[in-house]
Parts: C-alpha cells; structure tokens; sequence
C-alpha cells in the first residue's frame, strides 16, 4: 500500500497540507466568508426593511378605513337626526293645521247655529205676527168686529 | 488496467518537483498538485460570485447568480450544521468547519475525476487533519475551562468507585478520536477507489461479459460520490461535536 510504504513523501505531504489548508482557512475566513455574509446580510435587510414599510402601509390603511368608517358613521347619525327633526317638524305642523281647521269648523258650527236659533226667533216671531194677523183677520170675519176692538 | 498493475497504483505518490527545506524532503507531489486545485477551486467558486456586487444599491444586486446559489447552499449548509449542533457561540468556529468540510469535500469530489489523485485516501494526510481538529479542539477546551477540562473524564452522576475504571476508558476514547476521524475517511476513501479499479480490471478481462462490471462500475461511482459528500460530512460534524464538546463539557 503505497499510503504506507511511501514513508519518504510523509513530510511533504504534511507541508503541503497545512501550507494549503492555512492558505484556504486564512482566505475563507477574512475574506469570502465575510463577504458572504455581508451579501446574506444585506439581503436580509432589504427583505426586512420592506416587510416593515409593507407592515407600515397595512396599519395605515387600516387607520384610513377606520377614519372612513367613523366619518360614515357621523353622517349616517346626522342624517338620522335630520331625518327625526324633520319628522318632528311636520307632525307638529299637521297637528297645528289639523286644530286650526277643528277650530275653524267649530266656529263655523257656532256662527251657523247662531244663526239657525236667530232665524228660528224670526221666524217664530213672524209666525206670531201671521197667527195674530190671521186670528183677528178670522175674528172680524166672523164676528165683524173691528180689528182694533179684540184684545189677544 | 494493464497487467500485473495493482488496484493501489492509482495511490502512488509521484513527485512533480523535488524540494527540500532544512534538510526535509518537501517535494510537491501528485497529491500537493490537486491540494493546491482544490484549494484554488474552492476560493475562486466561492469568491467569484460575491465580487460583483457593491456597484449599485438596487435590488437587481440582490439577486443572487446561479453561482452565487450554489455557495449560499454550502454556507447555509455548514451554517445550519454548526448552529444546530453547537448553537450560537459556535459562529466563531464556523470559518474552521466550512474550510474543513470544503476540503475533505473537494478532495474526495476531485478524485473521482479519472487519471486525478484522491489526497484523502492518504492515511498521512487525514491524520493531519484529524490531529489539527483534535488539538484545536483540546487547546479550545483548556483555554475555555482551565483545568476543569479534566473534569470532561468525569461522567457526572456515577459512584466515585466507578472511576477508577472509567477514567481511563473515558480517556482512551479521548485520544482515540483523531485516529477513528482519520482512519474512517481514509478508509472510506481507499477502499471506493480500489473497489473501482478492481471492478475496472474485470471489465477488461471478462471481454463481451464485461459489460456487466462497466454497469456495476456506473452505480458504484454514483455510491462513491455519495460517500465523497458523506464522509466529508462526517468530519465536519465531528469536529462540530468535538467543539461543542470543548465548549460545554458535559
């Protein structure tokens, strides 16, 4: 097995091995393996800082929806309110024309009775007038005397 | 395979340039040949797609290139590993991991390639690594926790007439772990590549039969690259568990 028998190179290759694996620990370690990690570094970064903008646009986002739906909510309540004001308003104002017109009916009631009884005392009044006309009228008739002579 | 020729020719150390320091033979072999492509590879495909970068600050920057997918999967991958199994103080020995596992990972990858040489089928050179992490890890643990280090020997809750036998057994699995975390790669490692070759020497001997091998061939390249991940996997967990080990005690 040449691994054993060749025991002249055994020094060689030991130089040769730490002469390289120095070289190579000593170039990895100050110097790729650095740069590596300063490049996974730097991407992580950048993957970071957009995953954190990207976070800082979902909240405000959410805080414009939030301002949206306060305000819709404001102005549903005012439009109900408008809504309730109005509502308020007009049945005020229906009731008030109703009683003005009740009112008005009523007087209208009051002045045609007063009228009805005033013409009734007419009337009655010329009933009175007639019956007496038409009493002494039949009085004289039949007992010829004068009109002026009968006491009612 | 040429006759007579050994399935662990392929394991062969040849040397490309002779060298010497101090006296020692440090020839740059076969084997340093494909550390130095390994690791060349490994920065260069790792670097490259992050170099782009910085020009502009918008987001097309931060799309990431099919190069760049592929080194965030393997930091990713040893990211995760380290932090489930050691948890957040285990960022600082990430570096360590990744370059272990990029390693192993590579070197088991590119000696699949043929005519190429596996430096992870090379007992020495696991050993080396394995001693780096067992060390490290050890100075991490006397650094850390002082001398309560020993107390790592100490399985807490057992009568004191216990230890006596299990000190010594707790200590011999201490030691033993640079050796299971080499041998299990290095053996992983020799024996798909020998298996390989000598599936390959059939379907040269066998004729016409010998497509039956060359299809045998096939699924245990595919099996190979799977243990090429796996066991470069392994070494990197342990490593992680030895650290969490380290940083924790018990």
């Amino acid at each position: 097995m040449p691994q054993l028998e060749q025991v002249e190179f055994f020094i060689s290759q030991l130089f040769w091995l730490g002469v390289f694996f120095v070289i190579l620990f000593l170039v990895l370690t100050y110097f790729t393996l650095p740069k590596i990690r300063a490049f996974l570094n730097k991407r992580d970064e950048f993957v970071q800082s957009h995953i954190s903008k990207q976070d800082e646009l979902i909240k405000k986002a959410e805080q414009l929806i939030e301002n949206y739906e306060q305000k819709l909510n404001e102005a549903k309540n005012q439009a109900s309110k408008i809504i309730a004001e109005a509502k308020e308003s007009a049945l005020q104002d229906s009731e008030k024309l109703i009683k003005a017109t009740e009112d008005k009916i009523q007087q209208e009631i009051k002045n045609t009775e007063e009228r009805v009884s005033k013409e009734k005392s007419l009337a009655i009044e010329e009933l009175n007038d007639q019956l007496k006309d038409s009493a002494s009228t039949f009085l004289s008739k039949i007992t010829s005397f004068d009109k002026g002579n009968i006491k009612v | 395979m040429a006759k007579g020729e050994s399935p662990l020719k392929q394991f062969e150390i040849k040397p490309i340039m002779d060298l010497e320091l101090f006296g020692y033979d440090i020839s740059f072999t076969n084997s340093s040949l494909w550390m130095t492509i390994t690791t060349l590879f490994i920065i260069i495909s790792f670097t490259l797609p992050f170099l782009k970068s910085k020009k502009t600050n918008s987001v097309e920057d931060l799309y990431p290139s099919r190069m760049q997918v592929a080194a965030e999967l393997g930091f990713n991958f040893i990211n995760n590993l380290i932090t489930d199994t050691v948890g957040k103080e285990g960022k600082k020995y990430f570096p360590l991991v990744f370059s272990l596992f990029m390693f192993i990972l590579f070197g088991n990858l590119f000696g699949m390639i043929p005519y190429s040489f596996t430096f992870t089928s090379h007992i020495i050179v696991t050993i080396g690594l394995a001693l780096a992490v067992f060390l490290f890890v050890t100075i991490l643990g006397f650094v850390k926790h002082g001398l309560k280090f020993f107390g790592f020997f100490v399985i807490p809750g057992l009568p004191i007439y216990m230890l006596p036998l299990l000190i010594p057994i707790e200590v011999i699995s201490y030691l033993s772990r640079p050796i299971s975390l080499s041998v299990r790669l290095f053996a992983n490692m020799l024996a798909g590549h020998t298996l390989l070759k000598v599936f390959a020497g059939f379907v040269s001997a066998l004729g016409f039969f010998g497509i039956l091998p060359l299809v045998f061939i096939v699924a245990l390249t595919g099996l190979e690259i799977l243990i090429a991940f796996l066991q470069a996997y392994v070494f990197a967990i342990l490593t992680c568990l030895y650290i969490n080990d380290a940083l924790h005690l018990h």
